[in-house]
């Protein structure tokens, strides 16, 4: 299946925040800590991203410790989509 | 005659993987003050350990060896005892490290991590074992494990478990090696410097504070207690020894 596009993870992330009753900010610069997305939210959305393009997005924690804003989380996925 | 069992002597000719840098090298060149000869070995040779070879060479045999390479390893052994003599001590020092969440460590990554830290180990310590008892010796093991066999540490799944492991199989070795060898484990905290790799200055700070002697654990304070359960007659066996400040009780 091919890579999602940045939308698309961007829609996935916004539904992970939803569920636990936070919203998703227009401001892609908005920072993780602010808006209450942790670690394992990203977790969340990568095993989401996982499940949609039928691969696995494996990786090592210190390139998660660099993420601090919605920005960073699309980049990275989309980086590891790449790989 | 007395039926007490003799005391297991001071190591003569050690074996240590993963004897190239950091404790590993250190632990060589704490033998090696002691007045032993070692058999050393690590993926890849460095020039430290170079260094110390040529500093002793009837004393030292350094060679590239994969932990994992079975076939290899038992050709090393067999070397170093044609040089040295015969091999009654080890330390299990080689592994390797892990920082990702479990859901995100590819089953590739996890089974690498059990091979080398735990399979591997296992093996090295078999064919240490068959040496010493074909020759009709005794010896003394030491595994260095970790302080994340005992709690949990986030990041580290595979690699807590590899150390479990290792603990558990030291003890079960020890009882099972009954008067031929001392087995027991030596178990760092996180290394200071391992830390400030990944952690930030307050997180350092932290966490030096919450541990009962205001000090983080470094490689020096490691020696000591692998170089007591290689030379020293305590009678300690089957035991692990954690090393890390009293940050884990």
């Amino acid at each position: 299946m091919s890579a999602l596009s940045r939308d698309a993870i961007r829609t996935m992330m916004a539904e992970v925040l939803q569920a636990q009753g936070k919203s998703m900010p227009a401001d892609d610069s908005a920072n993780l800590e602010e808006i209450g997305f942790r670690s394992l939210d990203f977790s969340e959305l990568a095993l989401r991203v996982e499940d949609e393009i039928g691969d696995e997005l494996n990786f090592d924690a210190p390139e998660l410790r660099q993420i601090a804003t919605i920005s960073d989380v699309l980049d990275f996925l989309e980086q590891l989509q790449a790989a | 005659m007395s039926d007490k069992t003799e005391p297991i002597g001071p190591a003569s000719v050690v074996v240590v993987s993963g004897g190239s840098r950091g404790l590993g090298l250190a632990i060589v060149e704490d033998i090696l003050a002691q007045g032993a000869k070692v058999a050393a070995f690590a993926r890849t040779v460095t020039p430290e350990l170079e260094a110390v070879a040529a500093a002793h060479p009837d004393r030292v045999v350094a060679a590239s060896v994969d932990v994992t390479d079975v076939k290899a390893i038992n050709a090393f052994l067999k070397d170093a005892e044609s040089r040295l003599g015969p091999i009654d001590a080890l330390v299990n020092n080689a592994a390797m490290g892990q920082d990702s969440l479990h859901v995100h460590t590819s089953p590739e990554q996890i089974a690498k991590i059990i091979e080398t830290n735990l399979t591997a180990p296992l093996l090295l310590a078999r064919a240490v074992l068959r040496r010493i008892m074909a020759k009709g010796n005794r010896g003394r093991i030491v595994m260095v494990t970790s302080v994340c066999a005992q709690r949990g540490y986030s990041g580290l799944v595979a690699y807590s478990a590899t150390k479990g492991g290792l603990d558990s199989a030291m003890r079960t070795l020890a009882r099972e090696m009954h008067g031929r060898a001392l087995v027991n484990s030596v178990a760092p905290g996180f290394f200071a410097s391992e830390m400030s790799s990944v952690l930030g200055q307050t997180q350092l700070d932290t966490i030096t504070r919450r541990t009962p002697s205001g000090r983080l654990v470094e490689p020096d304070n490691i020696v000591p207690v692998v170089n007591m359960l290689l030379f020293k007659d305590t009678n300690i066996n089957g035991q692990v020894l954690t090393v890390d400040g009293g940050n884990s009780i």
